[in-house]
């Protein structure tokens, strides 16, 4: 068969294709990834597309987390100083229950629970960030105020409304108690039993029965208080969770478009050789035909 | 009887003869870095004998031709191969313009989604928050903005695709043009017996270049030859060339019409043929899925939103402009309907503070209302089939780069100028010459001879 004389149309094919390694090559090393357009790999584009839906996820859930809870810590530190006032309250109570107090002292007791109605009302209407937290979900307008044509000398202008933010894949977590089941369950309603005790230390008779309400109400609350410090405590799970899911994604993000430096360099080492090689081989066979041999 | 003037003739026709094959030989040396040029091969033959009985005497020789070697076989193969390198190779750079698209970015569609939806995740942390409310309207913005650029790139790609649809008509026509000019000057040539050799690389030349360009089909008939397209669409027939021409669509695109018929569907393959698939099937597939997105999205974020209540407690409104009926231009059109943050029903009780229908909001993020998939898996099966058509048709090409370059190692093989073979035979012609003219030089002496032996008798 006669032989193709002209090898450089193969020659230069192959130092095209060759070029076109190292490009590719070094196109990986500078930018650390070996998928940067989709052809490169369509399924490992498609995969890093949902890894990096799944990563801002996560990241925006960590943000979520710390707004929620920013609020629930404030709720939890008011109904720790709401308890607090309570037990005040309940010793007043026990105080003015004694026998040997008279008028006068219970007056000065009633004016000291009446301080204590009024730092529950405000603690009851704890704002965070512009918003009532202990409102249900009418957070924009302060859901207790003063009523004295109310028997518990309070009315409650929120609703029983209640929230719960997604989280997490599958996590959504309940971010409040609304006041009417917090503060004003019927039964353990802490403005009546507090009203019940500054009438009865104002007519002397029932201060006893006003305590033990009293104490209904501090259990209730502190009962109830255990969902916030559930919750909190869920935030930190999540929180944790979520970081270790981020560091997975960043991983799989790594494992499936990163580029695998040592393989490349080494690709392009022996890319750049071979260029070389062919390039060598060009030049040499470019010289010699039969004719220079003639004289 | 033989005579010294008939020996003088034959070694004359030697002369002749060698110094036709040097031209040959002369003529590809000249020639070795020509493309497309074919080598020539003189053909010597003996001279018919003279009988003169009872004895035959030869006269000598002739160069009866110098023939242009090739191999039409493979010369066909070539084309076949040339067109479907046109075909991938303008697919494939057409595609990887589209990709770019689709490649992440700060501010691709899928970036814009998430971003999107992470806003809401946000808000229902505060749903009263106007501050949030705004930050859900931008991404809402930003996301419309991401669909419009991405839909306005490929139609404008389609456009610059359907520019180049009508200047490769042009090339087309051009090349028929000369093709059947190359005709006229070939049967010219062969009618009178000569070699049309340079002509016929010529035409060959521009059957390749029109090949790559189109689907060619070439059917020799006597001394000239009739170019279709593979479907029949007539090109050249002899020394005539029927143009191609292009039109305006109902959709501002150009079709290509032979003879009054809209052939453009019929194109299959060369530059022409990719370019057609890129601008009338492969864009047109990935718009459709963008569109498919971009009024899923905009639906059922429109259907929550009607579902709950402003900050004010009234019924919420569209958060989209509805995407048009039938969804063709929805990603191109795509835009926020409201500018009043407050507007965002975020509310599922009516209260400002209720964040039950952000969350129904949020939760579109993870439930099948594109086609039966969440909106990322739906946006990564994009990214995916724009991938894998770039890379389907680079692998295409490349492999059709290949065959298409050992055929014409196979091409120069047969028909490419070797030296060293033309050195050898420049050798061999000039060994013949001298060989020749010693003989010439003998005769001249026995002339000599006899012409003195009259003087010796004399």
């Amino acid at each position: 068969m006669r032989v193709n004389p002209d090898p450089y149309p193969d020659l230069l094919a192959a130092v095209a294709t060759t070029q076109q390694r190292i490009n590719t090559d070094e196109e990986e090393i500078a930018s650390g990834q070996s998928v940067n357009v989709p052809s490169d790999n369509p399924a490992a584009a498609a995969v890093l597309v949902q890894d990096a839906g799944q990563t801002s996820q996560a990241d925006q859930f960590q943000r979520s987390i710390g707004s929620v809870q920013g609020e629930m810590q404030n709720a939890d530190s008011a109904l720790d100083s709401v308890t607090t006032a309570l037990q005040q309250a309940i010793t007043l109570g026990v105080e003015g229950a004694n026998g040997t107090v008279n008028s006068a002292d219970r007056a000065a007791l009633t004016t000291q629970v009446q301080g204590i109605q009024s730092q529950l009302l405000s603690l009851a209407n704890l704002t965070y960030q512009g918003n009532y937290v202990f409102a249900g979900t009418a957070t924009q307008t302060a859901p207790y105020v003063l009523d004295p044509s109310s028997p518990s000398g309070v009315t409650y202008a929120g609703n029983s409304g209640v929230n719960s933010v997604t989280l997490g894949n599958e996590f959504s977590l309940q971010t409040n108690l609304p006041g009417s089941q917090l503060f004003s369950a019927s039964g353990t309603d802490m403005f009546q039993s507090l009203q019940n005790l500054i009438n009865g230390l104002e007519s002397g008779t029932g201060i006893g029965t006003a305590v033990t309400e009293l104490g209904n109400s501090l259990n209730s609350i502190d009962t109830q208080r255990v969902f916030y410090g559930n919750a909190l405590n869920q935030l930190n799970t999540q929180q944790t969770y979520l970081s270790s899911e981020t560091t997975q994604l960043a991983q799989q993000q790594t494992t499936v478009g990163g580029a695998d430096l040592t393989a490349v360099i080494s690709n392009l080492t022996s890319s750049q050789a071979s260029l070389q090689a062919t390039l060598e081989a060009i030049g040499q066979t470019a010289q010699i035909d039969l004719f220079d041999y003639l004289k | 009887m033989s005579s010294l003037n008939a020996s003088l003739s034959s070694a004359l026709s030697g002369l002749i003869a060698e110094q036709g094959a040097l031209e040959a030989t002369t003529n590809n040396v000249a020639n070795v870095n020509t493309p497309g040029y074919s080598r020539e091969q003189p053909v010597l033959v003996a001279s018919d004998p003279v009988v003169l009985d009872p004895l035959t005497f030869g006269t000598g020789v002739t160069l009866q031709s110098v023939e242009s070697i090739r191999d039409p076989i493979l010369e066909s193969q070539i084309q076949q191969q040339t067109q479907g390198q046109g075909q991938f190779s303008a697919l494939a750079s057409a595609l990887q313009q589209t990709q770019g698209n689709f490649t992440t970015s700060s501010s691709d569609v899928g970036t814009e989604i998430s971003n999107f939806f992470d806003s809401i995740n946000q808000l229902s942390t505060n749903p009263s928050d106007v501050s949030l409310r705004q930050g859900v309207l931008t991404a809402a913005g930003n996301l419309a903005t991401s669909f419009n650029t991405t839909a306005n790139n490929l139609t404008q790609q389609q456009s610059s695709l359907d520019l180049s649809v009508v200047q490769t008509v042009g090339q087309i026509n051009q090349l028929t043009a000369q093709i059947a000019q190359l005709n006229g000057q070939i049967g010219n040539l062969q009618n009178v017996g000569e070699n049309a050799g340079t002509f016929v690389d010529q035409r060959q030349q521009a059957i390749d270049q029109l090949s790559s360009l189109v689907d060619v089909s070439v059917i020799p008939t006597d001394n000239t030859l009739t170019l279709t397209t593979a479907n029949g669409a007539p090109l050249v027939a002899g020394q005539q060339s029927f143009q191609l021409q292009t039109q305006t669509s109902p959709l501002g695109l150009h079709d290509v019409y032979s003879q009054r018929n809209d052939i453009t569907s019929q194109i299959t393959s060369g530059q022409l043929g990719g370019t057609l698939q890129a601008r009338d099937q492969e864009i047109p597939a990935i718009q459709t899925q963008l569109d498919t997105l971009a009024a899923g999205l905009a639906n059922s974020v429109n259907a929550v939103q009607a579902g709950g209540f402003d900050l004010k407690g009234n019924a919420g409104t569209n958060l989209f402009n509805p995407p048009p009926v039938g969804i063709t231009g929805a990603a191109a059109s795509l835009s926020v309907a409201i500018t009043d943050p407050s507007l965002i029903a975020a509310s599922s009780d009516g209260s400002a503070g209720s964040n039950g229908n952000a969350e129904a909001m949020y939760a579109l993020n993870s439930q099948p209302v594109i086609n039966g998939q969440n909106p990322t898996d739906y946006y990564s099966g994009i990214v995916f089939n724009v991938g894998n058509d770039v890379a389907n048709a680079s692998a295409e090409q490349s492999a059709s780069a290949l065959i298409l370059q050992q055929l014409n190692d196979q091409r120069s093989s047969v028909s490419g100028v070797s030296l060293d073979e033309e050195a050898a035979n420049m050798v061999k012609y000039q060994d013949a010459y001298a060989a020749s003219a010693q003989v010439i030089t003998t005769i001249n002496d026995m002339m000599y001879t006899v012409v003195n032996m009259s003087t010796l008798t004399g």
